[in-house]
């Protein structure tokens, strides 16, 4: 082992980190405004995936359309689930919204394999260009792209939160439901702008994902739960800064653990880490001190 | 200006409003005393939309809002200090303020009225960007006053702004209470502080399991009547 290498692993996991952050960010959106989890998020991004994929496969749709394809799937599909799972039922009844969900996730995944019967289908790839070359160290340019898409929306999202209208009304709902509503803020349309803006950023994770891997199972829907889960609950609950962190430390710690102690042991580490979550740290990074704050403020009421 | 009539609500099987009728007439203070559990604050969210009565009618200036959107409520010029205040507290004081204004399309505007809550509770200007949950209760009751008053209401809901409050804060509340009302704001308070009430309110209903027992002027019942069934209700006295 060296430093070379050490740093290599860094920077590999610090690209793969980017899916896993932004995948976070949609997950840490729905989870605030909705306070329930949505097991579909990732079968959503699955179904986005599969509508692109289709397209690029059946029409030949260049890369910039299936992106919008993908994109505009999602939401759609996003939209089906706030619906189905999470309208219907409040607050109150989070085990009814997980168990609906759970349930869409079934239906997705049934829907994708009659779209698309493979196991494996090709997606378009992004850059294929020859790594970059940074001194001893290689950079793939479609990963550095991914890091910029990374960034880039989640600027625009703290850009949403904290300085336009729907941004705080947002918060607003995150923080005290009752008095958003209170205050005349169409909370049912917050929710679901969220919850259909969240689906979308998640299609963006999806497509990029599957560019850079160049094919894609639709075992892509389960992959992006669980990573954007481990990654959301490792930055702490409801922060945006948190679930980029979260995800660029999961995508370090698998990248090490991978060369460490061997390709099987990579998936293990989210799980692995979950279950540490839950039991010893359900605070993560960033979440810690607002969660606490939030529930001494509701003990106090 | 707020006129109710027979209004039921109820969570599940369980009526908490059994027909309730009460009005808040223009340019008054009128204040709703009852023992915990009597249906004010169910009242106070039937009111402002956020619970839908089963039956009955809000009329607001004339209007019917009966089970309207709390939104378009606000927009009709209603507002709500919630029981518990109910700050936004991971947002900072000015936010909360900009919130209370959500209903308003003139920005410029909003920002004057910003500055005149600041002027009106300094404590609040001090604080303007400190998080609403790091505020003492005194001050996340004046946020809260001062938020629901960004919408530029003309009948404010109250619902027991003295709650756990310090007694020099309490004093606080009122004396604002009374001085919004002379800057014509119609006032309709919930209490269990029933001293004050006495002296603010210019006309006052008691609220006892869901029914309005009483309705009458201060002076109508002595006192320690009304402490009596504020707090205990009738029914507890005479059983
Ligand atoms: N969310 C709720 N679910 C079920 N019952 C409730 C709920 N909120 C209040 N109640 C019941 O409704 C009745 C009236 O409560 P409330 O309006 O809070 O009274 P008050 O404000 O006068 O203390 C009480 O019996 C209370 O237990
Ligand atoms: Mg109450």
């Amino acid at each position: 082992m060296t430093a070379v290498d050490l740093a290599q692993n860094t920077l590999d996991g610090l690209m793969v980190g980017a899916s896993y952050a932004l995948l976070a960010v949609g997950f840490t959106l729905i989870f605030g405004v909705m306070r329930r989890l949505n097991l579909a998020y990732g079968p959503t991004i699955m179904a986005g995936v599969y509508l692109g994929t289709a397209a690029f496969i059946s029409l030949g749709a260049p890369t910039l359309v299936v992106l919008v394809v993908v994109i505009i799937g999602a939401a759609l599909v996003g939209l089906y689930v706030e619906r189905l799972c999470f309208r219907p039922f409040g607050e109150g009844a989070r085990a009814a919204s997980m168990v609906a969900s759970f349930a869409l996730w079934m239906q997705l995944e049934e829907a994708a394999t009659h779209l698309l019967p493979q196991h494996m289908n090709p997606f378009p790839p992004l850059l294929a260009t020859q790594p970059l070359e940074i001194g001893p160290l290689l950079l793939r340019a479609d990963h550095l792209v991914m890091l910029a898409a990374t960034l880039l929306i989640a600027g625009a999202v703290t850009y949403l939160l904290a300085r336009t209208k729907l941004g705080l009304a947002i918060r607003a709902v995150i923080d005290q439901p009752r008095a958003a509503a209170i205050v005349g803020i169409h909370v049912e349309r917050v929710m679901m702008l969220t919850f259909v803006l969240a689906s979308a950023i998640g299609g963006v994770a999806g497509f990029l994902i599957a560019a850079t891997d160049g094919q894609v199972t639709h075992m892509i829907g389960m992959w992006a739960t669980t990573k954007g889960l481990v990654a959301m609950m490792l930055g702490g609950l409801g922060s945006v800064k948190g679930a980029i962190a979260g995800g660029l430390l999961l995508g370090i710690l698998e990248a090490h653990a991978q060369w460490f102690l061997g390709p099987q042991v990579r998936d293990m580490v989210a799980w692995g880490l979950l279950f540490v979550l839950l039991a010893f740290w359900p605070g993560g990074l960033m979440g810690a001190k607002a969660l606490d704050r939030t529930m001494a403020v509701g003990r106090r009421v | 200006m707020l006129d109710i009539q027979d209004i039921v609500t109820a969570y599940g099987k369980i009526e908490a409003l059994k027909g309730v009728s009460l009005a808040a007439a223009e340019g008054r203070i009128t204040c709703l005393l009852g023992p915990n559990g009597a249906g004010k604050t169910t009242l106070m969210y039937s009111i402002a939309g956020v619970l839908k009565p089963r039956r009955g009618t809000i009329k607001l200036a004339g209007a019917d809002i009966t089970g309207q959107s709390p939104a378009s409520i606000v927009a009709r010029g209603l507002a709500l200090v919630p029981e518990n205040r109910l700050v936004f507290p991971q947002m900072s004081v000015a936010e909360n303020l900009e919130a209370g204004a959500y209903q308003r399309r003139d920005s410029a505007e909003v920002a004057a009225d910003i500055e005149r809550m600041y002027a009106r509770f300094p404590r609040l200007k001090e604080r303007h960007t400190q998080l609403a949950g790091t505020l003492s209760g005194g001050e996340q009751q004046m946020l809260a006053v001062a938020r629901a008053l960004m919408s530029r209401p003309r009948i404010l809901l109250m619902d027991e702004p003295s709650l756990g409050l310090a007694p020099l804060i309490v004093e606080e509340i009122f004396r604002i209470v009374g001085e919004l009302n002379k800057d014509g704001v119609t006032i309709f308070l919930v209490e269990q502080n029933v001293h004050m009430a006495l002296k603010v309110a210019h006309h006052f209903y008691l609220m006892e399991q869901g029914r309005v027992t009483f309705s009458g002027e201060p002076g109508k019942l002595a006192e320690d009547e009304v402490i009596q069934r504020a707090y205990l209700g009738t029914s507890r006295k005479t059983g």
